[in-house]
């Protein structure tokens, strides 16, 4: 009888070894094939956009607006192209890709060490949270006509904006991800002699990365939105909030579309390519997928 | 009245613990010579605020018999001193004194509550005692940097999920600065030692049970511990899973030779694996009976004399839940 459970056993935990190895390889190449094109989501973009294209086209065909107000996607493409051959959208977007890199790597920079302070300061911890969470929710935009007076039209009008507008979320996403460190993983690494800065670095910081990702990914949107509205307002020389701005005086009605539609690519192949696949990878490797899928 | 009457027999127990007296005479000729026990619970008393919540440890534990222990603390106010007094705490420990030899296998069992975690977690430096010590090799024993030679095993395995196998194996040997390689090669042995040398490289999600709790482990073994605090590290697994993992825990004290504290509410697993048998009262707060076993390993639990013991620690709870009754 024993034995035979033994043998039970043994077989049990082979097949549960095998299992897993077949697992770990399908889950690799699940993982892999996510991030290959599949030729049915490829059509299916490509229908989406062809209604999207015909539908526009139709309507600017039956002229329901006059031809200035309502251009047709051809007349967008041309203005993308001379957008392109004068280079104004090239520095444009250089312009403000690096506003939103600089405003966000400040943010990140600041918010992450007032989060950890106000993990390390109890009480300064619970005013600052709720303090923040105010200032979370308050119109970035607001901050615009605080920033000219005090700053004027410049780069860093732009950039005050940007950081006040994300900073806050990246404060309080590190605070409470630092939090909710499961109290297991911090005794197990402390009975193993961690303390200090290497219980910091090499437990409580990758135990909390799930969280910050997803918190730094919402104040990613959050910097891109007020970027756009404060280039907007804040007039400089160049950028593509600046660029839709000249179309809205201009009365350009593609330039403004084509801008437009720049922005709404940036902000998709960001989303997308870098925070989409940084969670991803994160996720996979905790196991958090399992339950999804 | 009941309360003092029940330490004195306490008392009477620990000194009769032994099962004949040659034995015993035996065991204190050893102790005079080469006596100095790697681990000395020297005299723990401890009790939880409940108002404060700062003791998360054996939470789960001390719930379950909360309701009768604070109702007994209403009727008569405990008799130590250095036990605070406030009507929220509730006393866990009781002066518990334990000595233990290098190389040896412990097993404490206890009903839930009894606080044989709370017991584990002092000895590990991860909870304070109100009072009393712990020596590690007649040293008292800090709570914080040379806690690395008293490693737990946690009943969930608290391996890391950023980590792979190989890097959970290695965290304790790069926490302590080895160089990258030797750390490596020790991971390697340990990893081979519970098997796993195949999914060094798998992440922690895509382990059984089983293996989870091979890797914590292959873990505490990698930093080289004085002793091994094993807090009902088998609980939540199955039963073949579990008869493997005793067989190769053993097969592990014999290859290394280390000294292991392991705590189970599971009499089975106790009597199976344990030189010495360390039966904790939740009446008591302490150290209730001491069985020692020399019979080989791996054991027939159906033996006649394991059975023997069983009944007779069977017959310890069942007095105390009387008492406990009474109250």
């Amino acid at each position: 009888m024993l034995k035979e459970d033994n043998n039970d056993n043994e077989n049990a935990t082979t097949s549960t070894a095998a299992g897993i190895v077949a697992g770990k390889s399908s889950g690799r190449s699940g993982a892999s094939k996510r991030y290959r094109l599949d030729i049915t989501d490829v059509a299916n973009v490509v229908l989406f956009l062809a209604v999207f294209v015909g539908l526009w086209q139709l309507l600017s065909i039956l002229e329901v607006w006059p031809k200035t107000l309502f251009p047709s996607p051809a007349a967008v493409a041309i203005s993308i192209g001379e957008l392109i051959a004068n280079n104004s959208l090239a520095i444009g977007i250089g312009t403000t890709l690096w506003r939103l890199t600089a405003g966000f790597a400040i943010s990140i920079a600041m918010g992450g060490i007032v989060g950890l302070a106000m993990v390390k300061f109890q009480g300064f911890g619970k005013t600052m949270s709720s303090f923040a969470v105010g200032l979370l929710t308050f119109p970035s935009i607001a901050w615009v006509p605080f920033s000219i007076l005090l700053i004027g039209f410049n780069d860093f009008g732009i950039l005050f904006v940007v950081i006040m507008a994300s900073v806050f979320s990246v404060m309080i996403s590190t605070y409470s991800a630092v939090r909710n460190v499961p109290p297991i993983y911090i005794r197990a690494s402390k009975n193993m002699g961690a303390h200090g800065f290497a219980l910091f670095r090499h437990v409580m910081i990758p135990a909390a990365t799930p969280s910050l990702i997803m918190g730094i990914r919402q104040a990613w949107s959050f910097a891109w939105h007020a970027l756009i509205g404060a280039e907007m307002l804040i007039t400089t020389l160049y950028g593509l909030g600046h660029i839709l701005a000249v179309g809205r005086e201009f009365n350009d009605m593609s330039q403004i579309i084509a801008v437009m539609i720049t922005v709404f690519v940036i902000g998709l192949l960001f989303d997308r390519i870098i925070f989409l696949r940084l969670e991803e990878k994160v996720r996979f490797r905790w196991g958090l997928n399992q339950h999804a899928e | 009245m009941l309360h003092m009457a029940l330490i004195e027999t306490s008392y009477i127990n620990n000194t009769n613990n032994n099962n004949s007296q040659q034995e015993s005479q035996e065991q204190k000729k050893q102790e005079s010579l080469d006596f100095i026990p790697v681990v000395h619970v020297k005299d723990i008393y401890k009790s939880f605020d409940y108002k404060n919540n700062k003791n998360n440890s054996s939470s789960s534990s001390s719930t379950t018999n909360h309701n009768h222990v604070s109702r007994q603390q209403q009727q008569q106010p405990l008799k130590n001193p250095r036990t605070s007094l406030s009507t929220s705490s509730h006393e866990v420990l009781n002066g518990v004194d334990l000595k233990i030899r290098k190389g040896e296998f412990v097993t404490i069992v206890g009903p839930s509550g009894c606080g044989k975690s709370t017991l584990l977690n002092i000895i590990a430096g991860l909870d304070r005692p109100d009072s009393g010590s712990v020596l590690v090799r007649g040293a008292v024993a800090s709570s914080d940097a040379s806690s690395t030679k008293r490693i737990m095993i946690f009943q969930e395995g608290a391996l890391f999920p950023w980590l792979n196998v190989q890097d959970n194996v290695e965290f304790g040997l790069k926490i302590t600065k080895m160089p990258k390689e030797t750390g490596h090669r020790v991971a390697d042995k340990y990893i081979e030692m519970v098997g796993l040398s195949k999914f060094s490289e798998s992440f922690v999600y895509q382990l059984s049970g089983g293996m989870k709790q091979r890797v914590a482990i292959a873990r505490a073994l990698a930093i080289e511990p004085e002793v091994l605090l094993m807090d009902e590290p088998f609980a939540s697994l199955d039963v073949q899973t579990r008869d493997l993992l005793h067989e190769e825990l053993v097969g592990i004290h014999k290859t290394t030779g280390k000294t292991i504290l392991f705590v189970t509410h599971n009499i089975n697993e106790a009597i199976l694996l344990g030189d010495r048998i360390i039966v904790l009262s939740s009446v008591l707060k302490n150290i209730k009976k001491e069985f020692r076993i020399d019979l080989p390993r791996p054991r027939d639990p159906e033996s006649p004399k394991l059975y023997e013991i069983k009944k007779q620690i069977l017959r310890e709870f069942e007095g105390d839940l009387q008492i406990a009754k009474r109250r």
